[in-house]
């Protein structure tokens, strides 16, 4: 208060200028009844439609940070794409992708594909993506699918400085063809390349990293428009690229809203002020009522599993982990607390995972009576146990109701649970210091179950957290990578049966996930990771 | 008064380094690797990878010689790079505004409805008013400050639809009613139970007996002899309550979804984001500080009794 005059007068204005204040607020809010919640302004006529998803979807769009979104996929258009109805690994911007042994790769492009920029699409714009991706110093965060390219170890040495910039297993052998060469053979290369991580670069991308990173240029059916991902702005708008050479997608322009957490997008859907958005857990109880019809099924290529500290001498024997399985009852699980959004394992992979959907795991059924038995001729259960998880409010829930049905099927008494933030639970695992299952959640690295077979069993995989290592399981995988993509099916499933009768880890459910719209869009199916896929929604 | 403020401005020098200090070992000494942590669970981080975000960030270096680096950076004005690879300065630029424009929403709620509120119950203490003001102020109290929050977003933004549920589309003041509003409910039961306790101190004070006896009407006497000298605690708890409210801002900026400062330390946590959590924390301490010190300014324009000097 500046004013020098008496002070009385000073408080009256104050007053006043309060009450005035207040008076604004309510009318504010009176204008917000009557103008109703509102969408975007879009101009007459054209099609639009908005979508929400969490703020990790938006974080980086450098295919070598790039997490594999919806809107990662409306941007760029990889070299093949996995056909969802089929489960097979088809061209999208290659022309073929041909190998005699698995392992030296010749990959062919269409003509005609251009970036957002209009530069054209070449061998060449592969290559620079990978190699920027491959190269340790930058610390992309995708660098870890490329450890299988020839010269890998060049870049990302344990020590020192790197020796090379670029892969030498990935070659430009002219305008319109790549030779990649692996370490060891991989018949599924056409599924690793199907990710958005595997997506090409136009130039700028080389230069400026950062500014990319932010306002992508990519080669897919959309472009982002204006300033890209502002720090701090919630909505990127997406527009049809018309210079796309293949199917373009239905809306003229996607407006995409970023939230902190599902729970938040969901709520605006349910006010209206958006169009669709993925949720999951308690959410979907909500959405199968209100919105009935129009959610839409998700499959998530993932697995919820039990895994068993093979290092604690208590879980050495095969009976007690098989007891451990068949004393869960999945089928209860996943109608009460999943309210049936998720199926029961009865394998690694569900159905719409290329390979999966096999019953690979015959300690998977609910089997109280045979577990005792188990239990009984391993020795029995002698002292405290204790199950871990990650925090997660759903998973607390679900550990919890494990823990109940150990106790209950197989007599063990003192029974406790224990959360622990990710990145210490992961770090205490490797270091084996977790005494008890851990309640897990691991995803397929690309659409087939050979990537979920490997990650989860292959001896020094970051995300196998048993210490399982089986030679058998490492020769018939290898055989399987060796083969050609149909044998491959085969062999995986082979190796992944052969690992699941030792049951390292008990498969628990296939999670699903929910697509809840409005009634102004239709064609919503899920992308492999379970976001919306953008480019195939009709508006109207 | 301006030496005053000198002295006091000097005075938040050591404790904002210590704030500092406090802050930045508390997010360095969490438990897990933040590696690991901004890789996510399904994520694999190479070792090249995870080599090269530990020299970038100095997490290999001792924690003394880390807090040195960041106060060598922040001394030179550079407030370091957040882990996902944005500047921090540039993310408190782009959050600042929407944190106080909701927090000076909820600020004025608190005051414009508070004040009022405490001074109708104290005015007419015993009686029906009273007693409302003191069942709904315990009812607040009492209601954990998330579930106001999840219950007014959902009838008042999804059911009825009066309001914008989340986001700052709608811009001020629309956007920020309703955060606003939960915010305020924070802070409001302690306004209205204080001014009204200093209303009852203040009725039975001679100079308001004097007031009556020269037969001043009683709408003035409680405006200008009761309400005024009432405001002296009331203004000091309003002002130690925005900084309330704008740690408040963590959660209600992430329900509500407003990409302000609480809702950049809210996301930043979990991920083990030092330089975002450090940066922002410390310039909510720098506002704490300075609101302070605007409050004890205050005291002396509100009762001349009060000398700063």
């Amino acid at each position: 208060m500046s004013d020098r005059s008496p002070r009385a007068r000073g408080i009256r204005r104050a007053a006043a200028a309060a009450a005035a204040g207040a008076l604004a607020v309510t009318l504010a809010a009176c204008s917000g009844a009557s103008g109703g919640a509102g969408g975007g302004a879009a101009p007459a006529g054209e099609k639009t439609y908005s979508v929400g998803v969490t703020t990790y979807f938006l974080s980086h769009f450098l295919p070598g940070k790039a997490v594999g979104s919806n809107v990662d996929y409306a941007i760029y258009t990889p070299l093949t794409k996995v056909d969802t109805a089929t489960g097979k690994a088809v061209n999208a911007v290659a022309e073929s992708i041909e190998s005699e042994d698995n392992k030296v790769w010749t990959i062919k492009i269409k003509k005609g594909w251009t970036f957002h920029n209009g530069e054209p699409v070449t061998a060449q714009s592969f290559a620079d993506s990978w190699n920027a991706t491959a190269y340790g110093p930058n610390a992309y965060t995708n660098n870890y699918m490329f450890a299988n390219f020839k010269g890998y170890v060049d870049l990302n040495p344990a020590e020192g400085k790197p020796k090379a910039e670029t892969l030498s297993g990935v070659e430009v052998t002219g305008t319109d063809t790549l030779k990649v060469t692996l370490d060891k053979p991989l018949a599924l290369l056409p599924y690793v390349l199907a990710q958005s991580a595997f997506a090409p670069v136009p130039k700028a991308a080389l230069t400026g990293a950062d500014a990319f990173d932010r306002k992508p240029i990519g080669n897919g059916p959309y472009q982002m428009e204006g300033e890209g991902i502002v720090t701090g702005a919630t909505k990127v708008s997406l527009k049809r690229f018309a210079g796309y050479a293949g199917t373009p997608g239905n809306a003229e322009r996607i407006e995409v809203k970023s939230y902190q957490d599902e729970g938040a997008a969901y709520r605006d859907l349910q006010a209206g002020n958006i169009d669709v958005t993925l949720v999951s857990g308690n959410n979907l109880t909500s959405a199968s009522t209100q919105f009935k019809d129009r959610l839409v099924q998700a499959p998530f290529p993932a697995l919820m599993y039990l895994g068993f500290p093979l290092w604690d001498e208590r879980f050495s024997d095969v009976r007690v982990r098989q007891a451990f399985s068949h004393a869960v009852d999945r089928q209860a699980i996943v109608k009460s607390l999943l309210r049936g959004f998720g199926r029961p394992a009865t394998g690694l992979a569900g159905t719409t995972v290329p390979g999966g959907g096999a019953d690979e795991c015959s300690a998977c059924t609910y089997d109280p009576a045979k577990a005792r038995t188990l239990l009984a001729e391993a020795g029995g259960w002698k002292g405290p146990l204790k199950l871990w998880t990650y925090q997660d409010p759903l998973n607390t829930v679900i550990l919890e109701a494990i823990g109940n049905q150990l106790r209950a099927n197989l007599g063990i008494e003192a029974v406790t649970t224990q959360a622990q933030p990710v990145d210490q639970l992961y770090p205490n695992m490797t270091a084996k210091k977790i005494d008890g299952p851990v309640l897990l959640y691991m995803g397929a690295g690309y659409p087939h179950l050979y990537a979920l077979a490997d990650q989860l069993f292959t001896k020094g995989s970051a995300a196998n957290v048993t210490g399982y290592a089986d030679e058998e399981f490492a020769s018939l995988m290898a055989e399987a990578a060796g083969a050609g993509p149909d044998e491959a099916v085969g062999l995986t499933r082979r190796a992944t049966g052969h690992a699941l009768g030792g049951l390292p880890l008990a498969p628990l459910f296939w999670p699903v996930g929910g697509l809840p719209h409005s009634a102004e869009v239709g064609g919503v199916k899920p992308e492999f990771l379970g976001g919306v896929a953008l480019s195939a929604v009709t508006v109207g | 008064m301006g030496g005053y403020i000198v002295r006091r401005l000097l005075m938040a020098v050591p404790v904002l380094f210590g704030t500092t200090f406090i802050i930045y070992v508390a997010v360095y000494a969490l438990p897990g690797d933040p590696v690991q942590a901004l890789a996510g669970p399904n994520q694999v981080v190479s070792p090249s990878l995870a080599q090269a975000m530990r020299e970038r960030y100095h997490l290999d270096e001792p924690l003394l010689i880390r807090y040195g680096l960041y106060l060598r950076g922040l001394l030179g004005g550079d407030l370091g790079v957040s882990f996902s690879g944005r500047p921090v300065s540039e993310i408190i630029a782009a959050s600042w505004p929407v944190t106080l424009q909701l927090g000076l929403t909820a600020w004025l709620f608190t005051a414009v409805i508070g004040v009022p509120l405490g001074t109708l119950a104290g005015v007419r203490r015993g009686r029906a008013a009273d007693m409302l003001v003191l069942a709904g102020t315990t009812f607040l109290m009492g209601v954990p400050f998330f579930v106001v929050a999840y219950v007014a977003q959902i009838v008042l933004g999804v059911n009825l639809g009066w309001l914008p549920v989340s986001g700052t589309e709608a811009g001020w003041p629309l956007a920020y009613v309703l955060p606003g509003l939960v915010l305020a409910l924070y802070g409001l039961p302690q306004v209205a139970r204080l001014t009204r306790t200093s209303v009852l101190d203040n009725l039975g004070a001679d100079h308001v007996d004097t007031a009556i006896a020269k037969g001043l009407p009683r709408r003035t006497v409680v405006l200008w002899h009761v309400v005024r000298n009432s405001l002296v605690p009331v203004v000091s708890l309003l002002g130690v309550s925005l900084g309330y409210l704008l740690s408040g801002t963590v959660l209600i900026e992430g329900i509500f979804n407003l990409p302000g400062l609480g809702y950049q330390i809210f996301v930043a946590v979990p991920q083990h984001d030092g330089p975002v959590v450090v940066g922002v924390g410390t310039l909510l301490v720098i506002v704490f500080l300075l609101v302070n010190l605007m409050v004890d300014l205050l005291y002396g324009i509100l009762d001349p009794r009060i000398r700063l000097d």
